[in-house]
Formats: structure tokens, sequence, C-alpha cells
């Protein structure tokens, strides 16, 4: 899988876009064309352009790149464990749709917003 | 799932029952290779299992699930890659491992979340479980007969699906955030932080993005398993996570913008998760007034939020609009050379002013670029691409462009976005200023003793005082109220200040009456009007913004301009400081106008300059300091403290309008009186333009008569009058200036006294010898009682005011004589010239002097000492003269007496107008003269003086003098054609024939042939 690469050359990193649901970053070309390749199942985004303004952002931040989502602490601590190595971004702002939500929810997924709004303070195990 | 790796790292009990956490991760992604093991590792499994029966019953269940799994999957364990031993363990308990998690989930579940119910493996759905062992024993061996005859690759796609499958689950589970985050442990890879170049961060991340890409293609192990950056938070450096340091630096080791000289810092494990955090965004609300952060042109000002897209990305601001209309514009900018200018970095750009939209101006150069939608209100603009709608930019921006943290609006510039109400009246919208204000408000703009309000929540309308502040956390105690007495905390977001009218009050912060000090006069909510203590204004500030105020108003931040500052206003004006405040300066310019300019209005401080020179309306020079009276008007007396152009800025510090400054034009004021006695002309100084004068030979040329020689007083016998030496005798050995060193008789010591202070005795008689004893003297014994007391005393009354000058004159008698005698005809004309104008000019002129024509005064007395003109004691004195010698010269008199009568301003004058009056003064206006005057007058007196002691000795060569005196008074008429008061002259000679024929035989008389040599 990595060996499409997940490089976004410098030219082509002004149209960034992150997925609101996993936070992986690809061009907007990208995600028409090819979708989010962990969320795809549910989101629907290749060759939806309305779909691909509505659930990806182009405001994130953080840049990550993850080439082992499950020896990474990282990625597991990003809640990325088992989706594809490639570009991520630690914080994705932005509000997913209410049906896109939906869909997640149906596919299995829960949405967990990943722009800060929902607070991490987990209950930690001791 | 690694949060149940550490659970089960954790909780030592379980490890049994849920073996070894890693499990999981290796599972996942490795293809099965593993098969021999499988068998045994079921076996063992099962046997864990049971022992684990006892302890859940679901765990049977998901075992049996498990072992189905396994089943399934025996051939495939081959995906572990682990050592055997590990391995074997592991890969059979994969699925073991994974449904204890779940199990453990669904434990924790129980306590808690509901959701995880249904999020069961999705093999368990498949196939419930059936309660008999051996069924399922069968089952499983059947399928691995089935197995084992399916062709590998089959396998793999079956596996890989499968696993696939999981994964995904797995994820989605993750990303449910039903999951607790993962701490870190000591068995994650380590994270290091990499400096590199702010701003390259991204870059740099997809440069290692590539990097492993291309590893990974190669075939290669990938070692570093993550990489990140924090953009804003953490500029300048990138975090590696990977096993070893090695792997981390061989991945990143040749990309620029690295900066590998500086050591890579390893991240502790619990300080990992900080790095990830995310950072809450102050939502964007309707109505809220942000600070903007792009485009550069509108970065840090105040913006309204309009509306916030549904997306949460974008929204839509309202800005007031900094636009240049093209003013801005090269007309020569070639069109294809269009290339777009980047200011350099970090450089500020210059940007217009902000202003709201107006359509005008836009036509003026962009007529094209406008255009015009709706209509009224509604009426919107599209300029170059954007929306203004009653003046401001409607902007759609990305919510990463505006901040909507500490925004602090100012009072100024809210009066952008007041509302225009029905009736016309603008209204701020003080409900989104508050809400601003609010958000900015933290405890620091509390001080202990403040009067404070809770105006919100459970405790609304609680009133007390602060005790203190702790963070935002404000403990008050209560003052009113059933609670008062009580302590209580409360947020400083509910809290306001409060202030009662006629509370005295500073304003602390927020706005930009920043310091200034006033009485609450109302109050509104938490809106405060004070009436400002030092520009009596009212002023409106919040309640946060104010403390209570001891002091009184201090001027506010200081103005680069300072009260009485001459500025530069425009090219043509200048004006007087007379007001600075905080924002304006209040300037009186040179048209006396007042104005009321912005600091940023005055181009300049002119500064005082040190030469400039006016001229008054009379024509005496005025330069700075002088005082001048208005002439005319109100007559307004002040000092000058700029000279501009002819206008003069005069302050006058009795006058409080306009701090003391009026504005005057220099031809409309006299002076009053120069700094440091400055001769003011009386009229133009005419004697400057006197070429004759100038030519010195003549005219000028006889300066003021001085001590030449040696001082009669050398030699004298005298007694102190004064000072520690007070009553000593003794004889002056050398004279200066006015000080005569003295040997005493008493010491032999010599000392310095004044000579004023000196009074010669005879050194026989030890009789005062008055001032005329020095004439005595210098004739040598000649006759020292007599002919001195006469002439001389008269000399002693005019000099008693300043005695060494008179000193000094006595010389000048001397010269008198010499006058008479040989070159005095030269400067007879100087005589005549004291005869004509009379002692007056002589007086003004010399300072010194004075006391010679106070000589000539003697001179004159001497000779009127006939006349007995003049009265007082004087009188006396001249009687004795007259007695002496001049009776006969009196009749000279006369014509002396001009010079004396005014040269007598000290005694005499009163007498001599009378009596020459008509001729002579009033022939020679004052003003020419003043430069004659000058020499004539001692002249004057020199030939009384003479007249006494020649009088005894010379008679002979008197008559040759008087001769020589004719030709003087010719001298002097020719002088007299020379200046204006020629018409004069005519008189005067004629007075002047007089002298010589009284004074003929006096004046030759001098002795002064023998004082000649000296004094010539």
């Amino acid at each position: 899988m990595s060996g499409t690469g997940a490089f976004i050359p410098p030219g082509a990193q002004r149209y960034m876009r992150a997925c609101m649901v996993c936070s992986i970053v690809r061009t907007e070309q990208q995600f028409k064309t090819s979708g989010c390749p962990n969320c795809d199942s549910f989101l629907e985004l290749a060759g939806n352009a309305d779909a691909v303004q509505d659930c990806t952002s182009s405001v994130f931040d953080g840049l990550l790149t993850i080439s082992d989502t499950t020896k990474s602490w990282v990625a597991r601590y990003q809640r990325l464990e088992g989706y594809v190595p490639g570009v991520y971004a630690v914080q994705v702002e932005g509000i997913l749709p209410e049906d896109a939500i939906e869909a997640a929810r149906a596919a299995g997924v829960q949405y967990y917003p990943r722009d800060g709004s929902v607070s991490e303070a987990l209950p930690t195990d001791v | 799932m690694s949060g149940y790796d550490n659970r089960s790292g954790s909780e030592s009990e379980e490890e049994d029952f849920n073996p070894e956490p890693e499990v999981d991760e290796e599972n996942m992604p490795q293809n099965g290779k593993e098969r021999a093991a499988a068998p045994k590792q079921l076996a063992t499994n099962g046997d864990e299992d049971e022992e684990g029966d006892g302890e859940d019953e679901e765990n049977d269940e998901e075992e049996d699930d498990e072992e189905e799994d396994d089943e399934e999957d025996d051939d495939d364990e081959d995906v572990v890659q682990r050592p055997a031993k590990r391995r074997k363990k592991t890969s059979r308990n994969q699925f073991l491992d994974v449904e204890a998690e779940v199990d453990e989930e669904e434990d924790e579940e129980e306590e808690g979340d509901d959701d995880i119910q249904d999020e069961i493996h999705p093999d368990d759905l498949l196939e419930t479980a059936g309660p008999e062992d051996d069924r399922r024993h069968r089952e499983l061996d059947m399928k691995r007969q089935v197995d084992a005859h399916k062709d590998a690759e089959q396998l793999a796609r079956e596996l890989d699906e499968k696993y696939r499958r999981r994964e995904m689950q797995r994820a989605q589970r993750s990303a449910a955030g039903a999951i607790p985050l993962a701490h870190p442990t000591v068995n994650d890879p380590s994270i290091w932080g990499v400096k590199c170049r702010p701003g390259k961060e991204r870059e740099i991340i997809m440069a290692i993005t590539k990097r492993l890409d291309d590893l990974a293609n190669a075939g290669r192990p990938v070692r570093v398993y993550s990489a990140f950056e924090r953009g804003g938070t953490m500029t300048g450096y990138i975090y590696m996570e990977a096993d070893a340091k090695q792997d981390m630096i061989a991945v990143i080791e040749t990309i620029p913008n690295i900066f590998m000289g500086q050591a890579q810092i390893p991240i502790e494990v619990k300080e990992r998760p900080d790095l990830l955090r995310k950072r809450k965004r102050t939502p964007l609300e309707e109505g809220k007034f942000v600070r903007m952060l792009r485009p550069p042109l509108y970065r840090g000002d105040l913006a309204k939020v309009v509306e916030v897209h549904a997306n949460g990305l974008d929204c839509t601001v309202q800005i007031v609009p900094r636009l240049d209309y093209g003013l801005g514009e090269d007309a020569n900018a070639s069109v294809e050379g269009n290339k777009r200018k980047r200011p350099a970095f970090g450089k500020a750009i210059d940007r217009p002013s902000q202003k709201l939209f107006n359509e005008t101006e836009a036509k003026k150069k962009h007529m094209k670029n406008l255009s015009m939608a709706g209509s009224g209100s509604q009426k919107t603009f599209t300029y170059k691409g954007d929306d203004y709608q009653n003046g401001f930019l409607i902007k759609d921006v990305k919510i990463n462009y505006v901040s909507a943290e500490n925004v602090n609006p100012k009072m100024e510039e809210m009066q952008f976005f007041s509302v225009t109400s029905a009736d016309g009246t603008e209204t701020l919208d003080l409900v989104a200023v508050q809400a601003a204000q609010k958000a900015a408000q933290s405890g620091s703009s509390f001080v202990s003793g403040d009067n404070v309000e809770i105006y919100d929540g459970e405790q609304k309308g609680v009133r007390g005082t602060t005790v203190s502040v702790t963070g935002d956390i404000v403990s008050l105690r209560v003052t009113e109220g059933d609670l008062k007495g009580r302590q209580i905390e409360a947020p400083v977001k509910i809290l306001r200040k409060l202030f009662r009218e006629g509370d005295h009050v500073k304003v602390i912060g927020g706005s930009k009456y920043i310091d200034e000090v006033g009485m609450v006069t109302r109050i509104k909510d938490d809106k405060v009007t004070l009436l400002c203590d030092s520009t009596q204004t009212e002023i409106i500030v919040f309640s946060r913004d104010l403390k209570r105020a001891a002091d009184s108003a201090t001027l506010g931040n200081d103005s680069e301009y300072e009260l009485y500052d001459l500025v530069q206003i425009d090219a043509a004006t200048v004006g007087c400081v007379i007001k600075v405040d905080r924002e304006v300066l209040r300037v009186v310019d040179q048209n006396a106008n007042v104005r009321t300019l912005l600091h940023s209005q005055v181009s300049s401080i002119v500064g005082r300059n040190r030469n400039a020179v006016a001229t008054d309306r009379d024509g005496s020079e005025i330069r700075n300091d002088d005082t001048v009276k208005e002439h005319g008007g109100e007559g307004r007396v002040g000092r000058v403290i700029y000279i501009h152009r002819g206008v003069l800025f005069v302050r006058n510090r009795e006058v409080l309008e306009n701090a003391g400054i009026f504005v005057v034009r220099s031809a409309n004021v006299t002076t009053m009186a120069a700094k440091s006695g400055r001769a003011q002309a009386i009229g133009p100084d005419l004697g400057k333009l006197n070429p004759a004068l100038q030519a010195g030979t003549n005219g000028n040329a006889m300066p003021p008569p001085r001590t030449f020689g040696r001082d009669k007083l050398i030699g004298k016998t005298v007694v102190i009058r004064k000072g520690p030496y007070k009553g000593l005798l003794g004889i002056v050995k050398d004279t200066m200036n006015d000080e005569a060193r003295i040997e005493l008789h008493s010491k032999n010591k010599q000392i310095s006294v004044k000579k004023e202070l000196l009074t010669v005795k005879d050194p026989i008689t030890g009789n005062n010898m008055e001032f005329g004893g020095k004439f005595p003297n210098r004739s040598r014994g000649g006759y020292p009682g007599t002919t001195p007391a006469g002439g001389r005393t008269p000399g002693w009354g005019n000099s008693s005011s300043r005695n060494g000058p008179s000193w000094g004159s006595t010389p000048t008698g001397g010269r008198t004589p010499g006058w008479g005698g040989g070159g005095g005809g030269g400067r007879t004309p100087g005589w005549g010239g004291a005869t004509a104008y009379g002692g007056d000019g002589s007086r003004t002129a010399y300072g010194g002097d004075g006391s010679r024509t106070a000589y000539g005064g003697d001179g004159s007395r001497t000779a009127y000492g006939g006349a007995t003109a003049y009265g007082g004691n004087d009188g006396s004195r001249t009687a004795y003269g007259g007695g002496f010698n001049s009776g006969g010269r009196t009749p000279g008199g006369p014509s002396w007496g001009n010079a004396p009568a005014k040269s007598s301003s000290n005694n005499l004058s009163a007498p001599t107008p009378g009596a020459y009056n008509a001729p002579t003064p009033a022939a020679y206006s004052a003003p020419t003269p003043g430069a004659y005057g000058a020499y004539s007058a001692p002249t004057p007196g020199g030939p009384p003086m003479d007249a006494p002691t020649p009088g005894g000795n010379y008679d002979a060569p008197t008559p040759g003098n008087s001769t020589t005196h004719h030709p003087t008074p010719r001298g002097y008429g020719g002088y007299g054609g020379g200046y204006g008061a020629t018409p004069a002259a005519a008189p005067t000679p004629g007075a002047w024939a007089e002298t010589p024929w009284g004074g003929g035989p006096e004046t030759p008389a001098p002795s002064g042939m023998d004082e000649d040599p000296r004094y010539e």
C-alpha cells in the first residue's frame, strides 16, 4: 500500500486536505479520485466532490507520517491503528456532516472528532 | 487496543489469562507463516481457557469462538516473525488474545459503556458458539483438513481478507473513541525531537514520508514508525518515533533543513502525550469579534463574524476595509511585467488605513472593477472581487485565518462596528463588545479591595469586596445581603467591578483613556461614565478597566511634543503647542488660530532659532526672550519665546488663555526691555552708517577719555574709610582700575583697597584733601589749598556717585589743556560737540564716561561758577571756582553751559536747559549727537579743570591756546554739517566762539601744557 506513496509533492501541498474521520492527509484531487483509503467504505468520497468538500478539511494541524500503524505508539494514541500507513494530521478542524456521522456509525465506526473539541481527559488505567 | 496492552501489563492477575500483550500488534499485519506450532498452541490455549472459565462466563463463549478462529487460522499462524518460543505462544494466542481484549472491554462496559456491546467481533457473530466442546473439536479437525487442501495462495488471500476485516474493525473501534487513549509505555518505540528550520516542518515530514516510502518499496525494513510536527505550537522541531536512535538518524540524515548539528532530544515517556495534544479552537460564533491573522493586509484587524459556515471551516467576516483605491498603483508598471512583488520577509507592509468603503473613491480609478447590487441598506458593491456592504468588507475566510483569542477590542476600533439604528443614532453592538471583552477578562484586572458584583450564575447579585485573586478565581467578602461577611469564591467570568457614582476612579486598561482619572458620573450595566479630571470631558469605559484611584490624573502617555514647543504644522504654518493631550495637541498657529491636531498631523518640532531677529515698530531689534508690548489692541505684554518670520509667539504667564501664548506681528509691538541690557536704539543707529564716523579720523577718533599715564593717586597719603583696614593710613603705591595698592603706615604691608574707599590726606597737615587734592598734587604743590578747592570740589560732587571715574576724569582735565595747547584743534570739534549737544549724548552713551561728563560738569560748573546758574551744592562749589579763575570764564560759560546743562542730568540739569534750551538742544535733535556727546562731554570737563591750574602758572601760553581754539569751532561747524545736526551747528559755533573768548585765557592756561605729553 505504501507503494503508491503518501508523499505529496510541495506544489500540491497547498491542496492538502485531511479526512475528518481518520485524519489522513491527501490532496483534494486524490480524495476525489481515490477517496479515503480508510473510510471510503462509508464516506464514499471517491468521485464525489461534494462529499470530499464536506468530509475532508483543509484546516488541520500537525502533519504526521506513519510507516507502521501498529507499532507506533503515536498511531495508537492518534487512534490510527489499523489504518493504512501514510500521512495523517494530528488535529483536524471541521464538523462532519450529520449524515456522514450516521454513515460511519452504521459502518461500525464511531466518529471521534479530531478537532480537539472532545476532551482527551480519559479514565486512565490505574 | 494498546490500552489493553497496558492493562494487561499492569494487571498481573490477568496475565495468565491474557498472556501476551504484544501479540496483537504482531498478529495483525503479518501474514502467517507459522503453522507447525498451531496445534500445540491450541492445546495450550484450551488449557488456559479452562482455567479462565471459572472466572468469567462470557469468556467461555468467547473462547469457543476463539477456538474456531484458531481452527480457521491454524495454518496461517506462520504470520509471526518473532523468535519461536515466544511465537508459539503468541501466535496461538492471538485470537484468544483478541477475545480477551474484547472480554475486558466488555467487563469494562458492564461497568460503564454500553455501546461496545454490539461491537462484537464479526467472527463471534458468524457463529454462535455451541456449548459442546467435542463438536467443535470435530469441526476444527474438519476445517484443518480442508485447509490442508487449500493451496497456500488461496489461504493467504483468505487470511488477508480476514485480517483486513479485523483490522478495519479495530481501527474503527479505536476511532470510535470508546477506548481510552493509549498512554505510552517504556515498551513503545522512543520518540526524539529533532531541530529543524522553523517553517519547514511540513516539508520535512513530507520528505521523510518519501524516504520511508522508498525504503518500503525497496523492501527494506522501515524502522522509523512515525514522524510528525506540531506546526504553530512547536516550531523548529519535528519528532521521530523509532526503536533506536540510529534508525531514526539514518532516515533524516540527508534531509535538508534538519539541523543535524544539534543533538536529538529524547522525549520522556510521560511527556509524549503532550506532543500530540490537540488544542481546542475557540469556537467562532456569529456576532463575535475576532482578530484577523491573514491575509497580511488585515492582520491584526478587528473583524466581526457574520456567519460560520456549516462545515466549520469557513466563516464570513466583516472587516473595515483597507483600500487605497488604486492610489498606490504604479501607473507606469508594465502590464506583462506583472510579477507579484513579495515584500521582504518579516517586513511590515505599508497598508492603507482603515476606512469604510467609499463608492466615489472606488469609481475614480476603478470604475470597471466596481459593480453594484441591491439598494438601500442592502446595497452591495463588488469591488475587485470583494464584496462590500455598508462600507464593510464582507469576506469569506478560513477559520484558521482568524483568531478568537485575545481579541481585546478597543473602543475606538469598535466605533466602526457601531450599528446604525432606524432613527439614525449610532449604537455599538454592546453585547458583542461585551462578549469580546469578557473573554479577555482575567483575574489580573481585579485587585484586592475592588468592589465587585456577581452578575451571573446562582449567586447573581451578590456584592462584595475582593479579598484575593488566584488565577481566574476571585475570593470576595460579601458585603451585602444574607451572605454578608462570608467569604466566597467566584470565577472572574461572572464578576464585574462595581463602582458608585462619585467614586474617583482610574482607567487601568482596555481603552485609549488609559491612565485617565475621573469621577464616576453614571453607571449603566458595566459601562461607566466618568468625568475626567484632566480634560473635564465625559468618557465611557468598561468597569473592568477601572480601579479606584487615590491619585489624581497624571499626564497620559508621553507625547513627543511638549508644551510651548514650536511645531511645524504644514509647510507654511507653524504653531506653538499650548496643550498636550493624549491624542491631540492644541496649537496656536502663526495666524493666531487655535487648532487641535492629532500628534500625527504635526510634522516636526521646529525649535528655537537663537539668531532669529525681528524689528519692532520703532525699528529696534527683537530677539528671543525680549519683553515686548503690543502696540494698540489689548496692549498685551510678554516675553518673546519664538520669532517666526515677523511673527512673535509671546508668552505672558499671567494670561490663562492659550496657556499664556499670544501671537503678534513684530511690527505691532514695542520693545520694553531687551534681554541682557542690549542697547536699544532709540532710532536707527546712524552712527554706524555714518562714513565720517566710521572713518574715524575726526568724529569718533576720540575714544572715551581714559586714564592714561601715572595715576595721580599714586604717592598720595590716604586713609581707608571702610573695611577691615578702616582708619588706617597709608601711601598709595600703585593703582589699577578701581583699586589701589596701599602701603600701610602702621604695618609693613601692602593691601589692595578700592579707590572709592580712600580719602586723600595731606601728609603734613593730615587734613582731608577731598578729591581736588589730586590737583594740587598734580601741580606739585602749586597751590594746594586754594586752587583745588574751587573747581574741583564740584568735580567731586558729581563724581561722588562714581568716584573711580571721577578720578579717571581728572586726567581728562589734563588733556584739556593739551587741547588748548597743541592738537587740541582736532578735539575741539569734540568739544564743540559737547557744547552743542550738551552732556546728554555723552551720558547716555558712556557708562563710565558718564563720570567724565560729570567732570565736564565740573568744568562747566567752574565755568559757570560765575554764572551761578546752578543751584545746589554745586553752586557753592562753582562759586569757588568762580572766585578763582572762572570769573572771567563764566562768559564762556554759557557755551559750556550747554554741556553741563545736560550733563548735569546729575545735578545740574534743571538749570541748564533754562539757560540754553532754545538754541542748542532744540536744534540738535537728540539722536545724532549721541555719539558726539560721548566724546564731547569729557572735553568740556577739561577746560574748567585746566582753568584753575593754569590760571596760576601759564598765562602766556594761554593766548596761544586760545588761538588754537578758534579753529576748533570751525571744525565743529564742519562737523555739524556732516550731521543732520548741522543746522544747529550755527548756533553752536557761536557758543563756541564765546568759549574761546571767555575761556581763551583759561583754556590756554592749561598747565595742560605740561601734561599734554602724557595724555596725547
